[in-house]
């Protein structure tokens, strides 16, 4: 893509954001997009390179390069150093960014080499405390993907560390930057699917979520994914951007999560559950309703947001009204007027119908065409540069990543889990 | 979110709303009279809060309900007005669990508040799916419209001016679970259609409420079915339910007002041979 033609690209983007934040209550709903787009957008077409806000990225696995290339398309990001101690990793890294770019394979070196002004963490889930608390203990700002952290109380200690150290933390949610999101935000905010009394989630697919282990590894660190020490698995890895849809959608936190756990088809030695089915309780009888497993991917990744009046599936990007079927006479009389045809209407008849699924196509909420992790990363470059977080992002961060962790709790156990009430304030 | 430039179609009222414009009129008119239904919906619905729970509530505890709301008050009205009218056979305070009905209420219309003598809860039910077409009516009027067809489920239906090709607008009623079987052949101009049954799939929905006669505090069994054609939707909704309800001797009072605009059919008797109009 031509310099010319991506910045069109970007600018339809931030377009496409702008429009949808100024749709009446989104604003409030999202500030952080609103606000992240409102500084992408005033931000010159090509800051020289010493302008750029310098990134040090710890883990360089599949995420970590992803969000490498997304930083490059970044207008105030660069990629300073990279560091992962897994040398194939490593390698992939450097082909990505170039000789240039120190590369470490021990993140305290990186800190200790400078010439970096934030940290990107893209490390197993349980390495994420240490790596954020390192960062800021070094006088840097974070950017960590989610969730944030193993436990409850990591989760807060990093955001307790952050305002103690008075630098950024920030979660990577993309989500919360998508156009279709914002989009479906606006809709919701404008009564189109009436009152939301339900979000039904699922994450289905079919493999077994397993790398293959290189030599000179081992398998609890190229697929900690699968192991407890190191990830609540399916609830972390991919019920957390969920269940931020679904805390952000229904403006609220759980009241109270019951849910299922179990290993059920990928017996091969994991730990995580390969099967979760949970309930969310939130205030006025409202729920959300999850399930994700590894042995089906006919319904895929979708959150199915469900009101009075009609349901937004964001994932397809459609919006559905509650449309009901059709009376058939008349159809058939507006037929025959049209034909300058005049014949009796029959009308009386049932005024039910079986409950089947509906199949109406709906309409399209609009997608974008660029990658929304670029604004995140735009969002955080700011913040880093005035030193202010994005507001509203961190507190949706943590109450995701409390619930997915909850959520693992409540399977575990058995037993119904209750929101945590000694939660940090934020 | 609706359908082609002169049909909408929408849930509403607990049932599928259709509004057909022909003809001339704004662009906005649908829109309006979609407006108008759900605006109604809003205000009376006993299935979220609305100004008819906060009403009900009050009533329940025992307490007078102040009716502010324009919609709720107009709607009781006409509740009032449908109770005199019937000799007491439209009801919308009867209800067999507890024994009330709209002799127990005191409806002061000039103060516009209500009050019960016993904990009493209104359900508007079939009036208010008239009351909405009769709102939406207007507001299609008002845009201009001058011929639209509208419906609230298959059994309340308002039409305004002439059929779009001119003359009345031609309607058959089947039997209720005989759809081949003609119970009756109406047309109509600037009137308002309501069909009432005891049996049907209509009967069937979940928490469809039995048709009381709240004079003999039971539910009307017998297999039988209503029509009424009156100037207005509120009015065909009233006079449909209480046709239903009546005994012999009062269902001849009601149809001897209006011959030829309102029927009453026992559905024992009604085959495709031998149709009974009381």
């Amino acid at each position: 893509m031509s310099d010319q033609a991506f910045d069109l690209t970007r600018r339809s983007f931030l377009d496409r954001v702008l429009m949808a934040t100024a749709g009446a209550g989104v604003a409030a709903a999202a500030p952080w997009a609103v606000s992240a787009a409102n500084a992408a957008s005033a931000a010159p077409m090509m800051p020289a390179t010493g302008d750029r806000v310098r990134l040090g990225v710890i883990g360089t696995g599949d995420r970590g390069r992803a969000l490498i290339r997304n930083i490059a398309k970044s207008r105030n990001c660069t990629v300073a150093a990279i560091c992962d101690n897994f040398a194939p990793h490593l390698a992939k890294g450097r082909e990505i960014v170039g000789a240039s770019v120190p590369a470490f394979a021990d993140h305290r070196a990186m800190l200790d080499a400078r010439g970096i002004d934030a940290l990107v963490i893209a490390t197993p889930l349980n390495q994420h405390a240490r790596h954020a608390t390192d960062g800021f203990d070094a006088g840097l700002h974070v950017w960590c993907e989610k969730a944030m952290a193993r436990t409850i109380s990591d989760c807060g200690a990093m955001i307790t560390k952050s305002r103690a150290a008075n630098k950024v933390l920030q979660i990577g949610h993309q989500r919360m930057f998508h156009p279709t999101y914002l989009n479906a935000l606006k809709r919701v905010k404008a009564g189109e699917i009436g009152e939301i009394t339900q979000v039904r989630a699922s994450w289905h697919r079919n493999n077994s979520w397993r790398r293959p282990v290189p030599a000179g590894t081992d398998d609890r660190h190229i697929n900690w994914r699968l192991y407890r020490e190191s990830s609540a698995g399916l609830m972390t890895e991919l019920a957390t951007h969920q269940l931020q849809v679904g805390n952000w959608f229904l403006d609220a936190v759980p009241t109270r999560v019951i849910g299922s756990g179990s290993i059920c088809f990928w017996k091969d030695g994991r730990e995580v559950y390969d099967h979760v089915a949970l309930i969310y309780e939130y205030s006025g009888g409202r729920k959300f309703i999850y399930t994700s497993l590894l042995n089906n991917a006919r319904y895929g990744c979708e959150e199915q947001i469900q009101g009075s009046k009609g349901t937004i599936e964001p994932e397809l990007g459609r919006i559905y009204a509650e449309v009901p079927p059709k009376v058939l006479a008349l159809q058939r009389m507006h037929q025959d007027v049209a034909r300058g045809s005049k014949r009796t209407v029959p009308i009386g008849g049932a005024t039910w119908f079986p409950e089947l699924p509906v199949t109406t196509p709906g309409e399209s909420l609009g997608w974008g065409e660029y990658d929304e992790t670029m604004l995140q990363f735009e969002g955080f470059g700011e913040a880093v540069r005035s030193g202010k977080p994005l507001p509203g992002l961190l507190a949706q961060a943590y109450r995701a990543s409390v619930a997915s962790l909850l959520g693992e709790q409540a399977m575990d156990r058995g037993e119904a889990m209750t929101w945590p009430t000694s939660l940090v304030e934020v | 979110m609706a359908g082609s430039a002169d049909i909408m179609r929408f849930a509403a009222m607990g049932t599928r709303v259709e509004l057909h414009r022909f003809g001339d009129g704004a662009d906005a008119a649908l829109a309006a009279a979609r407006r108008a239904i759900e605006a109604v919906d809003d205000a009376l619905t006993i299935h979220r809060p609305s100004p008819a729970t906060a009403m009900n509530e009050a009533l329940l505890a025992g307490r007078t309900a102040a009716l502010e709301d324009e919609l709720l008050f107009r709607a009781v009205e006409a509740a009032a007005d449908g109770h005199a009218a019937t000799e007491g056979l439209f009801d919308v305070a009867a209800d067999l669990r507890t024994g009330t009905d709209w002799s127990m209420v005191t409806f002061d219309h000039a103060a516009r508040r209500i009050a019960a003598e016993r904990p009493i809860a209104l359900d508007f039910g079939g009036l208010g799916k008239g009351f909405a077409l009769d709102r939406a009516s207007a507001a299609l009027r008002e845009a201009g419209v001058g011929s639209a067809l509208l419906t609230a489920g298959e059994s309340s239906i308002a039409v305004i001016g002439e059929h779009p090709l001119g003359g009345l607008w031609p309607f058959s009623i089947p039997h209720p679970e005989q759809p081949d079987v003609e119970l009756l052949a109406v047309e109509l101009c600037d009137q308002a259609l309501s069909i009432s049954a005891t049996i049907g799939a209509g009967t069937r929905a979940p928490e469809r409420a039995a048709i009381v006669h709240s004079r003999l505090g039971a539910a009307v069994t017998l297999p039988a079915c209503a029509v009424s054609v009156e100037p207005n939707a509120t009015l065909a909704e009233i006079m449909s339910t209480a046709l239903l309800v009546a005994d012999q001797q009062a269902a001849a009072r009601l149809l001897r007002d209006r011959v030829g605009r309102r029927f009453r059919f026992d559905l024992r008797l009604a085959t495709e041979h031998s149709r009974k109009c009381a």
